[in-house]
């Protein structure tokens, strides 16, 4: 459409080995001793010469490359269909019949090419001047492409309308006869560069070749497969089962929050005794450190806990070195290249304030990756910080007076009770909380066992 | 009219109307050379090939390319030209459409003969394509240089580096007009599809030339589809006419027949 689609790439491009092969075969019919036997084709008055019979043809190419008829037939249907012969008694029938139908030979300015592609602007000026010659020229499929056109490309339609008439008129100076063969040249060229709707056009290369890719993808998908990893269902289903039963109590609709739903009770103190600026953390709260070391840093308190820890053993760069790269993964794309030079320089550089201690390997990858930096060049760095936190520090802050401290400070808060008076507001509970209810029967049972043991006494007394 | 850019040159001083009557001149001598190339093109390789037709083809060629080299200064020192009043620029823009539109294709006719020409020398004359062409391209040609006819002599035997010359300059034509397409480019932002054409739209605007074209193609006759009603009814419509003349004509003699024997 632009100039621009006319880069270099277009003068470089190779033609098609199956176009050259074809060009040469074409070139090899012209020779007049060797070559096809011509004949005149005889319209109503005039006289044109250079038209060929598909029998002629095909006994040519039987001749020439010692071939049998039907690889000849085969061979002169791939000639037609190319655009090299066209026919003259059908132009829209691509095919070449072994019979007395004339055929010529086409002009090698519009011998099928891929270099040089049929354009939107030539098959434009090509309906205009179909329109402008005659009116009711245009075929259906024809007249829908042109307005289809017109709406593509209505910034140059001027130009389109003003070639097409120059065209005509550049025409119009050469002898009917010319000018017949000109017209059947170019009908001949567009039937292959822009075939009517619902027949197969030649130039479509599809998207893939279905024989050879599909065993290739299939070996693909496979091999992807294998490496997949898998894990047993029954392995998969205990850790399941011992996550659930560690969460039981933590989870808030098992076992219901303390002091209460704030969503059924309109009560904000479960969020507020949660939050991350409290003194006191709740109990529940200070145990979920303990089930892993990513539950530790996920909770700001717990990760600030830690870091004190940290401190006291004079091994909190690490720490510091781990969210400095979570800051990379998850922050500003914009900031990504100076954060990274500002890790260099705090952790990584030789004699840095806060050397982290990395083992070698990685130290040279993470080197090597901080020539080009982007978001995730510090992981692997990273990974074995965390891992090196997990294995060594966290268990010893489990262990450690800090935490059991912590552990003991926790609170457990109390469950808010229903008030005396039953119409007010403040607490409206749905329903009551199911630790309330776990422990009301406890109770209920302890008091039927007790009666009824009484019972039973009484009754034995009597 | 102040001048605004010393850079831009001369043109600035010409009133901006006539600017604009130039451009439009010589953009239309543009397409019409461009046409003329393309119909000469289309013989290259063909059976009409001769060293006439490629002394053709270079002239030809060498009158668009210095068409195509006076347009693009022209238009671009004018689309340059911040003070341009907007009607004028929207013309200016509509020409320079055309007028890219123009090179693409010379861009295209021009690689294709360079690559013909590879194929076929006029060296070996038995091996061009029998394309069933008789006359030459004479008239096209005169046309497109705009001279009443051409009056060549060229020399019946062909100079031995004559060819690998006339290569070469095509070679350095062609990768000039690649520079001038690309400065093009550069140096003035039109956005194409910005432009509205003012011409007729559609297929229902271009009205038919002349019907003795038409004529050509009907000859043949041999679409087996049909394209539309009008074609069935004309040919019946002549056949009835026929018969009407032959019947009165035979009318007639009776009639004669009857008055001369009564």
């Amino acid at each position: 459409m632009t100039i621009n689609t006319l880069a270099k790439g277009s003068w470089h491009r190779e033609q098609m080995s199956c176009f050259r092969k074809m060009e040469k075969v074409i070139v090899a019919m012209q020779d007049p001793d060797m070559g096809i036997k011509m004949r005149n084709q005889r319209l109503l008055i005039t006289v044109i010469p250079h038209a060929m019979t598909g029998h002629d043809i095909i006994a040519w190419l039987i001749k020439t490359y010692s071939i049998c008829e039907e690889e000849a037939l085969h061979l002169s249907g791939l000639l037609v269909r190319y655009g090299y012969i066209y026919p003259l008694k059908e132009p829209r029938s691509l095919v070449l019949r072994p019979d007395e139908s004339p055929y010529r030979f086409q002009t090698p300015y519009f011998w099928t090419s891929n270099r040089w592609p049929a354009s939107e602007l030539d098959y434009a000026i090509y309906l205009a001047k179909k329109n402008i010659r005659k009116q009711g020229e245009l075929m259906e499929y024809e007249k829908t492409r042109y307005s289809l056109l017109n709406k593509r490309i209505n910034h140059t339609w001027d130009f389109v309308v003003m070639q097409a008439r120059e065209q005509l008129r550049a025409s119009k100076q050469r002898r009917k006869a010319d000018r017949i063969v000109l017209e059947c040249q170019e009908q001949a060229y567009w039937l292959i560069n822009r075939p009517p709707p619902g027949v197969h056009s030649v130039l479509d290369m599809g998207l893939e070749r279905p024989n050879n890719s599909a065993g290739v993808t299939l070996i693909e998908t496979s091999r992807k497969a294998l490496g997949r990893n898998r894990v047993k269902s029954s392995i998969c289903l205990e850790s399941f089962v011992k996550y659930s039963e560690q969460y039981q109590n933590h989870d808030p609709i098992m076992q219901g929050s303390l002091p209460s739903n704030p969503w059924i009770s309109d009560d904000t103190t479960y969020w507020t005794m949660n939050s991350e600026m409290v003194t006191i953390p709740t109990r529940l709260r200070v145990e979920r450190w303990s089930f892993s070391f990513m539950e530790l840093l996920n909770d700001d308190m717990g990760r600030r806990e830690f870091m004190t820890y940290l401190e006291k053993e004079f091994s909190a760069e690490n720490l510091c070195f781990w969210q400095a790269c979570e800051d990379i993964k998850h922050g500003e794309s914009s900031r990504v290249i100076e954060k990274v030079e500002m890790i260099y320089k705090n952790f990584l550089a030789p004699g840095a304030a806060r050397w982290v201690n990395i083992d070698s390997k990685t130290m040279d990858k993470t080197l090597e990756g901080i020539r080009n930096p982007h978001r995730f060049v510090m992981d692997d760095a990273q990974m074995h910080i965390y891992f090196l936190m997990k294995k060594d520090s966290y268990p010893r802050y489990l262990k450690s007076d800090l935490y059991k401290n912590m552990l003991a400070k926790a609170i457990v808060p109390q469950e808010t009770k229903k008030s005396v008076f039953p119409f007010v507001r403040r607490q409206r509970h749905a329903s009551p909380s199911p630790a309330q209810a776990v422990t009301q029967a406890t109770e209920e049972d302890g008091h039927a066992k007790g009666g009824g043991q009484a019972g039973t006494n009484s009754a034995a007394a009597h | 009219m102040p001048l605004v850019n010393n850079k831009v040159g001369d043109d600035c001083t010409v009133g901006p109307e006539k600017a604009l009557v130039d451009g439009k001149a010589q953009v239309d001598s543009l397409i019409k050379v461009v046409a003329c190339h393309r119909h000469l093109a289309s013989c290259v390789g063909g059976c009409t090939d001769s060293l006439q037709l490629r002394d053709e083809l270079r002239r030809t060629r060498e009158k668009a390319l210095t068409l195509a080299g006076s347009i693009c200064h022209h238009l671009t020192s004018h689309l340059r030209n911040k003070s341009l009043p907007e009607g004028q620029r929207k013309e200016m823009e509509l020409l320079w459409v055309a007028f890219s539109s123009s090179l693409e294709l010379l861009h295209v006719d021009l690689c294709k003969v360079f690559n013909i020409s590879d194929i076929f020398s006029l060296a070996n004359t038995v091996a061009l394509v029998q394309t069933g062409l008789q006359g030459g391209g004479s008239e096209v040609a005169a046309r497109a240089l705009s001279l009443p006819d051409l009056n060549l002599a060229p020399n019946p035997t062909l100079p031995a580096g004559l060819e690998s010359q006339e290569r070469s300059t095509m070679e350095q034509e062609i990768s000039h007009m690649d520079h001038m397409i690309e400065d093009m480019e550069m140096k003035v932002n039109v956005m194409r599809w910005m432009v509205e054409p003012h011409g007729p739209h559609g297929p229902q605007g271009a009205e038919a030339l002349s019907s003795s074209d038409s004529a050509s193609l009907a000859m043949f006759s041999v679409d087996e589809e049909q394209p539309g009603p009008p074609p069935p009814c004309q040919r019946s419509r002549i056949s009835v006419l026929l018969l009407l003349v032959a019947v009165v004509l035979v009318a007639a003699t009776l009639s004669v027949c009857i008055i001369f024997f009564t």
